[in-house]
């Protein structure tokens, strides 16, 4: 990046290099470059990269303004790399890693607010070392110095006691060591966070509780004070991270899915039921692979992971899911953690297990696992299926339930968040396979124009999985008039060069038989669009 | 070529048993230089990862001592044929042949299974292959000093 030269809301930004550290110096509109400062800190890894700067002011850091997406080999403004309103123009600033960041992105971190904006930050170690999930390692260092000592549990299969193994631990347990960072957590009291801002966090993994802090399940009738005091001060808190039925959807909070998950209350339940936060079978993959495929164990990103518990549903698999054996409709994953949390620019899985229901598309606006992969279908359609194979309830539908697709209905008239998993669905292959690529055209094109960031990028990185689209650039930060050029030059490439003559339309997707949306339904439901602030505290 | 003049005295055999324990032991862990290259070259994940660290260690230490302790050997056979009055004792050339085959053999072994940041169980050859080395070289020391 030592060459680098970005414009961000009016001011200008140059990196330069003097030996091994990197500088960043900012121009002002009308002004001239300032003084450069140092790039002390990155945080992320393999999704998104966002670099700190020194500020002069001890060691309060303040935010480059611009993030790098590993995937896309590109530099965008951190505003949009995240899914929130688009006049929310800069999110992060001056402060933000000392108040905010460092109590996940570091190991023991103490905050230590002076005043201000002037922050006296300490931390154990930069990123998430040992004794961020194997608590404090003092006295297994001391003990382990003798080899004998180490060689005798090495030979045998007791596990150390100096020292704690989230895989050894109960599954509450064992989860919390990772929900301590990866969970909406709130502090108790006032008490509670002066003191965590002070002295750090006062769990250590293994503990029961998060000490000064406790994970906001939004349905669970714990610490009802503390609830009341969010809702009343943060009125948003809550939409901003959970669907309405207190599911996650917002990523890097995967706890609160797994705690609300029936599988959590057989007590063996954790994250590393399906992950491995060390590379512990390297034959089986390399750790680039490893690391950009969630860190999961091995196999544990097919049936094999729910399998582990779930042992009959092997010789009834078919009658269970009432889809051939190789469809992805019979792979758990898809019907039980469908992509339905949002972050980093992508659809994740749900990590609350669960059953899809049309239930909860109607009350808390949900896309249900049947129509995130059958995208050209009704939620009537999926109601029925749904009441022939499990006996669930068909629940009242609307006209446009039982003649639109749902997903049409949610990429025109949806909230940015479910806009920006369906704009990240339609380039789902598995989908694809199912509903057909045809008439994704009109309205990946069409969301090239979304008021929101994220919703743009997905809906490009989609339209790239299409035939004739590969190549297609696209700009997803331009200005506004640019996004209209862009995707007026694609939807007249769709039209001219790509678009399949023979292809049949089927009228749930609302396009008449070229392919072109048809106006009325299209209009109708543009109109309709829920335009309410979405802001994913991801 | 005859061999030497040297009368045949048990001493020199033993150097010669040394000598070619060496050089034959020389080719044995210069080759196995030439496979850790080839690990390298091929980017072995089983050699070069990071969680490999020791492994790589161990049979980094597992070549250098054999071969050291290989030239250590030549070292001693060539030593009794060029200082006069000087034989090795069979406990010394007993023990720096042993000594040439347990400490690389002991990181070798140590390397093959690992436990995170510690060898395998073969790494306990090591301090006896060590306790011989450092008594053959002291013997060899001592005996060379004190010879008239």
């Amino acid at each position: 990046m030592d060459k680098l030269e970005l414009t961000f809301n009016g001011r200008e930004y140059k990196a330069e290099r003097s030996g091994d550290k990197l500088f960043v110096r900012v121009r002002p509109e009308g002004g001239s470059y300032g003084k450069p400062q140092q790039v002390v800190l990155v945080t992320g890894s393999h999704n998104l990269q966002i670099l700190w700067l020194e500020t002069g002011e001890g060691r309060t850091l303040q935010q480059f303004p611009f993030g790098y997406v590993v995937a896309e080999k590109m530099w965008a403004p951190v505003t949009e790399t995240f899914l929130i309103p688009p006049n929310a123009k800069e999110y992060y600033s001056t402060g933000a890693w000392n108040g905010a960041c460092m109590d996940c992105h570091v190991t023991q971190g103490q905050s230590r607010f002076i005043a201000g904006n002037k922050w006296d930050s300490q931390v154990a170690e930069f990123g998430i070392a040992c004794e961020a999930c194997h608590s404090e390692g003092r006295e297994h260092i001391e003990r382990n110095r003798n080899p004998f000592r180490r060689f005798k549990i090495h030979l045998t299969t007791k596990s150390d006691p100096t020292v704690i193994n989230p895989a050894s631990l109960k599954g509450p347990e064992s989860g919390l060591a990772c929900g301590q960072c990866h969970s909406v957590w709130a502090f108790n009291d006032m008490a509670d966070k002066i003191d965590f801002n002070r002295h750090g966090a006062g769990f250590r993994p293994g503990a029961r509780d998060l000490s000064q802090r406790f994970v906001v399940q939004p349905n669970v009738p714990d610490h009802p004070e503390q609830k009341d005091f969010i809702r009343r001060t943060e009125p948003d808190f809550f939409h901003n991270r959970f669907w309405d039925d207190g599911m996650i959807r917002v990523t890097g909070r995967e706890f609160n899915g797994v705690q609300a998950s029936p599988c959590f209350r057989g007590g063996e339940f954790s994250c590393i039921s399906c992950h491995e936060m060390h590379l512990d079978s390297p034959g089986q993959t390399d750790a680039k692979t490893w690391a950009r495929t969630d860190q999961l164990r091995p196999k544990m990103d097919s049936d094999t992971a729910c399998l582990q518990c779930h042992k009959d549903m092997t010789a009834r698999l078919v009658a269970h899911t009432h889809h051939s054996a190789e469809s992805s409709g019979s792979r758990c994953y898809n019907c039980h953690m469908p992509r339905t949390t949002f972050g980093l620019l992508h659809a994740m899985r749900s990590h609350q297990v669960s059953s899809p229901t049309v239930q909860e598309s109607i009350a808390y606006g949900r896309p249900n696992a049947c129509n995130l992969c059958h995208l050209d279908q009704t939620l009537a359609w999926a109601a029925q299926h749904l009441h022939a194979w499990y006996n669930q309830p068909v629940p009242e539908l609307s006209e446009d339930d039982r003649t639109i697709a749902a997903a049409v209905q949610w990429i025109l008239k949806g909230d940015a968040g479910q806009r920006a998993l369906i704009a990240w669905g339609m380039g789902w292959e598995s989908a694809q396979k199912i509903a057909g690529r045809d008439w994704l055209y009109p309205y990946l094109i069409y969301t090239l124009t979304d008021s929101y960031a994220a919703v743009r990028f997905d809906a490009w990185k989609s339209l790239r999985t299409l035939p004739g689209f590969s190549d297609f650039s696209f700009t997803y930060t331009a200005p506004d008039q640019t996004l209209d050029e862009a995707a007026t030059r694609a939807y007249e490439k769709w039209l001219g060069e790509v678009r399949n003559v023979n292809a049949a339309y089927r009228r749930e997707t609302a396009l008449d038989s070229d392919g072109r949306v048809r106006k009325d339904v299209f209009q109708r439901l543009r109109s309709a669009r829920d335009e309410k602030p979405i802001f994913l505290a991801e | 070529m005859s061999r030497p003049s040297k009368p045949a005295l048990p001493g020199v055999q033993l150097a010669d048993r040394n000598l070619h324990f060496g050089w034959w032991s020389l080719l044995i862990f210069l080759s196995l230089g030439a496979v850790l290259e080839m690990l390298h070259g091929f980017k072995i994940g089983w050699y070069v990862d990071v969680r490999n660290e020791t492994r790589r260690l161990m049979f980094t230490l597992a070549h250098a001592h054999g071969t050291l302790l290989a030239v250590v050997n030549i070292a001693a056979g060539l030593t009794v044929r060029i200082v006069d009055r000087f034989t090795l004792r069979p406990s010394v050339s007993f023990a720096l042949i042993w000594a040439a085959i347990l400490l690389p053999a002991g990181f070798f072994l140590g390397g093959i299974v690992i436990y995170d940041g510690d060898p395998g169980l073969g790494v306990w050859l090591v301090p006896i292959g060590a306790a011989l080395l450092f008594y053959s070289i002291a013997r060899i020391a001592l005996d060379l000093s004190r010879r008239k």
